[in-house]
């Protein structure tokens, strides 16, 4: 039974997403009592006023088909929820979940795409360099400590430290939000500084906390490679030792780096998510934070399909990539 | 058949002569260190502290380190020292639970699609994949925000196991489907022994030592994602554990009243938690891998 490699990964994806989806669909259901009348209750009990009740159980039983047998509902859910209809927020009701999220997306998708590319690129560089001065090199066995501290430290707490000193303590940089509250969001220079200025922080810890495992992995994929006869032949040859650095070593170990990329996106984000709650950066992280805070379960289950939804995308897109980087694995497939 | 399952152990785990060369390693011995301090916090938390310390109440609340309270106490009266005793054995115990759970169920799953391959293990395999490519964290505070209110630490062990088993799963699976080439397994299955006898007797005992090495990395695992849950509010709100901590710290907002003893203790413990943990992992695994004894 061999399915082509492209294939299982589509097959994978798909079940990943209908999975999860189901998931989300299950465990409301697994609880007893009326789904709907439980989301609310939570919300009445917190004395939440203001909000026309019986729209609320109308629409959501309109939109999940409440009244018919459980598998016409999940069927429904499916639907609805890959069209992107993910049902609306209780705390801001009428308010549709997607556009609470989509408010929210653009600051999460900037600071993770420079963060994780970020990371990347400097713990590759660093640990292409520890791996070709060799183990013995001061360099390398000081970093290779900073890296496992990296490694080993989670993001809320390179957070939470950061957060303390460079915010609390020394007052240079400030302690949360996205830009300064009575500043005006537009495309201006002034707006734009203070972003940046907002953001350092929690790019600075997710930065530092997901570098440790690029080094690490470049490193010791750089000190096998060493090893390999090709290298022993270019200097042989006489090639400079730049030269071989670049084009034989680094060139070989960064296509692992990829998949290695691909692998832990899943924990990336999961670290991005908690740093925003610290800095309460108004991404998507913050957004589940403040649902879960609230019981805002339509949101809750939004936010959670769509992180799950990105994920799994980028992992699949980076998956189908890497043969074309690669043309190793391209080859020995045909 | 009892005393040649024990032989067999004995003779091919080499528990003794494992142990002596895991602390030949540095890192190992580092690790190993680090985590017998916090050990013997908690224990000697938990022997010497009354528990009346972490009642709410029990002393002047925010004060900072002094006297009978070596960590100060909490917003709420409760002694940081005793909290923290509690918190390192309650996240410890998380830790196991996950890992016994992660560890049990993969390597179950490992070794029945391993040894039996074929159409099983092509769909043991997908489902593998899948478990590994959805990030678990948001499936896992989806089913907490659910059962908030009902969130202790054995619920909570229960829901992350749930989702840890499929990385040891899949290396259990990967390292069965190499031992079944070997001739051993060839003897084994030609004198007659069945499937699961083949899997018990003659692989398993290979695996021990994957297993001890998963084990740990698989209570950093439980721990971290306890944590991190803890964090967004959703850990077991009725025990005390490191992250719980940190959450109600975070929640009182210990970090702007200039409370530092609240938060840094556990802040500092966590580190030292999982950097001795990843520690003694490393030192494992190159026992495992020739390659990374010369390299790492």
């Amino acid at each position: 039974m061999r399915i082509g490699k492209n294939i299982e990964r589509v097959i994978t994806y798909l079940l990943s997403i209908i999975i999860s989806a189901s998931i989300v669909f299950i465990v409301p259901r697994l609880i007893p009592g009326n789904p709907i009348l439980r989301i609310l209750s939570s919300y009445l009990e917190r004395g939440g006023t203001g909000v026309d009740i019986e729209k609320l159980v109308e629409d959501y039983k309109h939109l999940f088909g409440l009244d018919e047998d459980l598998f016409t509902q999940y069927i429904k859910f499916l639907s609805q929820t890959f069209q992107g209809n993910l049902g609306f927020s209780i705390v801001q009701f009428p308010r549709p979940v997607i556009d609470v999220i989509a408010e929210s997306l653009p600051w999460t998708i900037g600071l993770l795409f420079i963060t994780a590319s970020m990371s990347w690129i400097i713990g590759t560089l660093l640990g292409l360099l520890a791996g070709w001065k060799g183990e013995s090199s001061i360099f390398s066995k000081i970093f290779v400590i900073v890296a496992i501290l990296s490694y080993a430290i989670p993001y809320y707490i390179f957070a939470i430290i950061l957060l303390f000193l460079f915010a609390l303590t020394l007052h240079i940089l400030p302690a949360g939000g996205a830009y300064s509250v009575g500043m005006a969001p537009g495309f201006t220079l002034d707006f734009f500084i203070d972003c940046i200025k907002h953001a350092t922080l929690p790019a600075l810890s997710i930065i530092l906390a997901s570098l440790g495992w690029w080094f690490l992995s470049m490193r010791s994929m750089i000190l096998t490679i060493k090893d390999e006869d090709f290298i022993l032949m270019a200097e042989v040859k006489g090639l400079k030792r730049s030269y071989i650095m670049w084009k034989y070593a680094f060139r070989n170990a960064i296509l692992p780096q990829f998949t290695g990329l691909a692998l832990s996106l899943g924990s990336i984000v999961g670290g991005a998510l908690l740093t925003e709650v610290i800095f309460s950066y108004p991404g998507i992280g913050w957004i589940l934070y403040q649902s879960i805070r609230s019981l805002d379960y339509p949101v809750i289950q939004g936010c959670v399909m769509i992180i799950i939804f990105s994920v799994c995308t980028a992992n699949l897109l980076m998956d189908l990539l890497y043969p074309l980087l690669d043309p190793r694995i391209g080859r020995e497939e045909s | 058949m009892k005393l040649t399952i024990f032989e067999k152990f004995r003779n091919v785990t080499k528990c003794g002569k494992t142990i002596k060369q895991v602390f030949k390693y540095t890192d190992f011995k580092i690790g190993f260190i680090l985590l017998l301090s916090i050990l013997s916090i908690s224990v000697h938390g938990q022997f010497f502290i009354p528990e009346s310390y972490v009642r709410i109440g029990a002393f002047e609340p925010s004060q900072p380190p002094q006297g009978l309270n070596l960590l100060g106490t909490d917003s709420f009266g409760r002694d940081v020292y005793a909290q923290l005793s509690y918190s390192i054995a309650n996240s410890l115990i998380i830790g196991i639970m996950v890992a016994i759970i992660g560890t049990i169920v993969g390597s179950v799953v490992g070794f029945i699609s391993g040894y039996y391959g074929g159409t099983l293990d092509a769909i043991v395999r997908i489902i593998i994949n899948v478990m590994l490519s959805i990030p678990s964290l948001l499936l896992l505070l989806l089913i907490a925000s659910f059962i908030k209110g009902a969130l202790d630490f054995v619920s909570v062990s229960l829901i992350i196991g749930l989702f840890s088993w499929a990385w040891p799963a899949r290396q259990v699976r990967s390292q069965v489907l190499s031992l079944k080439e070997r001739e051993f397994v060839n003897v084994a299955k030609l004198s007659g022994m069945k499937g699961y006898e083949i899997i018990f007797i003659e692989i398993m005992p290979h695996m021990f030592r994957w297993m001890t090495v998963h084990f740990i990395s698989t209570i950093l695992y439980g721990i971290l994602t306890e944590s991190s849950l803890s964090v967004l509010g959703l850990g077991p709100q009725k025990n005390l554990t490191l992250g719980m901590m940190i959450y109600w710290a975070l929640n009182y907002a210990a970090l702007y009243r200039g409370i530092w003893w609240w938060w840094t203790a556990p802040v500092i413990i966590l580190i030292i938690l999982f950097l001795s943990l990843y520690l003694m992992n490393i030192g494992l695994e190159r026992i495992m891998n020739p390659r990374l004894q010369r390299v790492g």
